[in-house]
């Protein structure tokens, strides 16, 4: 199926499911006609967004939308529920080195919103448990976890705190106040070694005292000992290593997809399936080997546009690399309708991108993963690496989009950007984006107009 | 050849026709808003050129800006206000480092390298509390005209505090200052410096001049004043502030032909 790229509304993947289905499309379990997820799921802000017209594309979409049922259904089989919280990246790979066991992020429902433009209430809901807007949207988990009409109540909720953002570790707290207990392990803040201090290397090139790893692996260890008294399963050393191999073979891929999506010209693949696929490193949308065939089929699309000389806008359109996922998905579609692409990211998952060391024992391995985090480190730290990617992805322009109330977006902007001004000379644009942008749509296309028009200029000076 | 450029702002629609063989503009123009913003800006541009006799036919080439850019029916294609500020501003300040330009719901702090060319911007446009539209709430409370503002803000002696971060809590507060006594003077010079040091924070620890003060708020008198307090950096207005990006946007319509 080697179609024109192209975005399109979801009205016009009506017509689309149609025509690929008369031409064989092949769907799993999970599969059908998008439309379902609006109208059945709730999902009303799907109307408003273009999505690519592959079918590669439609799996992905129905492997993200249809991921309550798949763990309504875990529950309803006997599965063992992980519910993980801030690590983003590091405790689903134990999780999923059990049997019938299922790790996922109700951190995640802030995108519920996001997708339903509020219909659910969910937080309206937060508002009345005492979770207001000055938080972050990741409150929204508060009254997912309460009105229980979204997720199932994970089995156990695991948690990071210490390096984490006030507003995680506040929503975390009233989640167990509220009577779901959570189970703590600390992350510190990542420090340089001192001078004379051993240092290990971490999978993103920066260093950190073997101190800090040790006790960090102590804590994951603590981990492991909880959910094998809570699963009645050994998870061994080899069980670990295996499942940070099953860890690894995503992170390979997805680097493959990002290699080809976001240095191919025209953009082989748009910014929005792009962000969705790079979030799907983080838990696997809670079916690893789902996981796997939906990036073996987009980087075989992106291939094949490659091979075509097809793609998403013209040759030569801007390079912009984006740094937090926007609240609201349609900034994507934003972007590149105001002439820019998506050449690079940090969407605050960098460390779950990287593979995890395979050459020392997993809980170490794990530890240095979690230590790589760009949150647990300094904003500068964060900055460096943007600038290393934004540099070898040839960025012309980066974006740090402001997730309102969140405490780690507060001063990043303005930080980031001095870096980046400062090392790159590249222009920086501070964008807030809501979780629902329609009100202040012109004023963020504005923005992004006036970013594109800088960086073409600049091309040009 | 002439050109034209058509800023359409929120508060007012402003219009420039340049000729490009004398290196001049012709005449400008500035109307209020109104509900049909390109019918107005139509209007606007025809009036400009029957004023010189001149027709639509002559105009070469038409680029818009401002937020309501899209809106213009007549333009040739549209342009953001950062690059037209920057074209505006490098026309009468060519050594310009940095543009502040703050307008009625706006306000935008824009930063040149040597060479004229934008190195980056920071706006605000979700907060009233940096922008003209603040000087519009106290005129209004305190019963006076915005243009006499200035006047007024000359006699402050002491100019009080403003701690809100917003335009609708400050005015309760300009409202409790007035009750305890506070003179108005004070609080027209404390609310332009509350003004000034907002639009000063977009630019970080660094501002680097010259400077150049556009927009309508630049007309205001005190508020040069208050800019330079906020910034220790001298800041020069920028002639016809109020039209600085039509006329950058005049200057673009002439690279289109």
């Amino acid at each position: 199926m080697t179609d024109p790229a192209e975005k399109i509304t979801l009205d016009e993947w009506d017509h689309r499911y149609r025509e690929l289905c008369c031409r064989g499309l092949r769907e799993p379990d999970y599969g059908g006609s998008l439309r379902r997820h609006a109208e059945a799921g709730g999902d009303r802000r799907l109307l408003r967004l273009r999505m690519d017209n592959s079918a590669a594309a439609l799996r992905l979409w129905n492997l993200l939308l249809s991921e309550e049922d798949r763990l309504h259904r875990a529950r309803a089989e006997g599965k063992y529920l992980v519910g993980a919280m801030k690590d983003l990246g590091t405790v689903p790979v134990m999780a999923y080195a059990l049997d019938n066991t299922i790790a996922f992020y109700p951190d995640g429902a802030w995108w519920t919103p996001c997708l339903m433009e509020h219909s659910e209430g969910l937080l309206a809901l937060a508002d009345r448990l005492g979770v207001d807007d000055s938080f972050c949207p990741v409150r929204a988990m508060v009254a997912a976890l309460v009105d229980q009409k979204h997720f199932p109540v994970p089995d156990t909720l695991v948690c990071s705190v210490g390096a984490t953002c006030d507003d995680m570790a506040a929503i975390a707290q009233r989640i167990d106040e509220l009577g779901f207990p959570v189970f703590w392990w600390e992350i510190p803040h990542r420090r340089a070694a001192e001078p004379d201090e051993p240092a290990v290397e971490l999978p993103d090139g920066f260093r950190a005292p073997a101190a800090q790893v040790e006790f960090v692996a102590g804590g994951l260890d603590r981990v492991r000992r909880h959910l094998e008294a809570e699963t009645g399963q050994s998870l061994d050393d080899a069980r670990l290593a295996a499942g940070i191999g099953r860890a690894n073979h995503v992170r390979r891929l997805l680097a493959r997809l990002r290699h080809f999506a976001y240095l191919g010209d025209p953009s082989p693949m748009p910014a929005l399936e792009m962000m969705i696929a790079e979030i799907l490193s983080i838990h696997f949308c809670s079916n690893w080997t789902e996981t796997v065939a939906v990036l073996e089929d987009l980087l075989a699309e992106v291939r094949r546009r490659l091979v075509a000389g097809g793609g998403h806008g013209a040759p030569g359109t801007i390079r912009i690399y984006w740094v937090n996922p926007p609240a609201d998905l349609r900034a994507m579609n934003l972007l590149e309708e105001c002439g820019g692409r998506i050449c690079g990211t940090d969407y605050m998952i960098a460390h779950a991108l990287d593979p995890i060391p395979e050459d020392v024992p997993p809980l170490e391995a794990l530890a240095r993963a979690a230590l790589a985090d760009p949150l647990v480190g300094s904003t500068a730290d964060r900055a460096a690496r943007i600038c290393r990617e934004a540099e070898a992805s040839e960025a012309e322009a980066v974006v740090v989009s402001r997730i309102p109330g969140a405490s780690h977006c507060a001063s990043e902007a303005l930080l980031v950007g001095q870096n980046v001004g400062r090392r790159l000379g590249l222009p920086v644009l501070d964008l807030e984006v809501p979780p629902v942008l329609d009100a202040m749509e012109p004023t963020v296309r504005a923005r992004l107009e006036a970013l594109v028009e800088t960086a073409v200029n600049r091309r040009h000076a | 050849m002439i050109s034209a450029g058509i800023d359409v702002g929120s508060r007012t629609v402003k219009v420039v026709l340049w000729d490009h063989a004398r290196r001049q503009v012709i005449d400008s123009a500035v109307a209020d808003q109104g509900i049909d913003q390109d019918a107005l800006a139509g209007r606007l541009l025809e009036e400009l050129l029957a004023r010189h006799g001149l027709a639509r036919g002559d105009v070469r080439a038409i680029v818009a800006t401002g937020y309501g850019r899209k809106l213009v029916s007549a333009a040739d294609r549209a342009v953001t206000e950062i690059t037209c500020q920057r074209w505006g501003v490098s026309h009468h300040v060519p050594e310009a480092r940095t543009i502040v330009d703050i307008g009625g719901q706006d306000s935008k702090l824009i930063r040149l390298d040597g060479a004229g060319a934008v190195l980056d911007f920071a706006m605000n446009d979700r907060c009233a509390a940096g922008t003209g539209r603040f000087l519009e709430v106290v005129a209004t409370r305190l019963g006076t005209r915005i243009g006499d503002l200035g006047g007024l803000a000359d006699e402050s002696r002491a100019p009080a505090r403003i701690s809100s971060m917003c335009v609708v809590f400050a005015e309760t507060e300009i409202v409790g200052l007035l009750a305890s006594g506070v003179a108005p003077a004070d609080i027209v010079a404390g609310v332009q410096a509350s003004i000034a040091t907002r639009v000063a924070a977009m630019g970080g620890r660094t501002v680097e001049g010259p400077v150049v003060f556009t927009g309508g708020v630049a007309l205001v008198p005190g508020m040069v004043g208050a800019l330079e307090s906020a910034l220790g950096l001298p800041v020069r207005v920028a002639p016809d502030s109020q039209t600085t990006a039509a006329l950058g946007a005049a200057l673009l319509a002439v690279a289109d032909v």
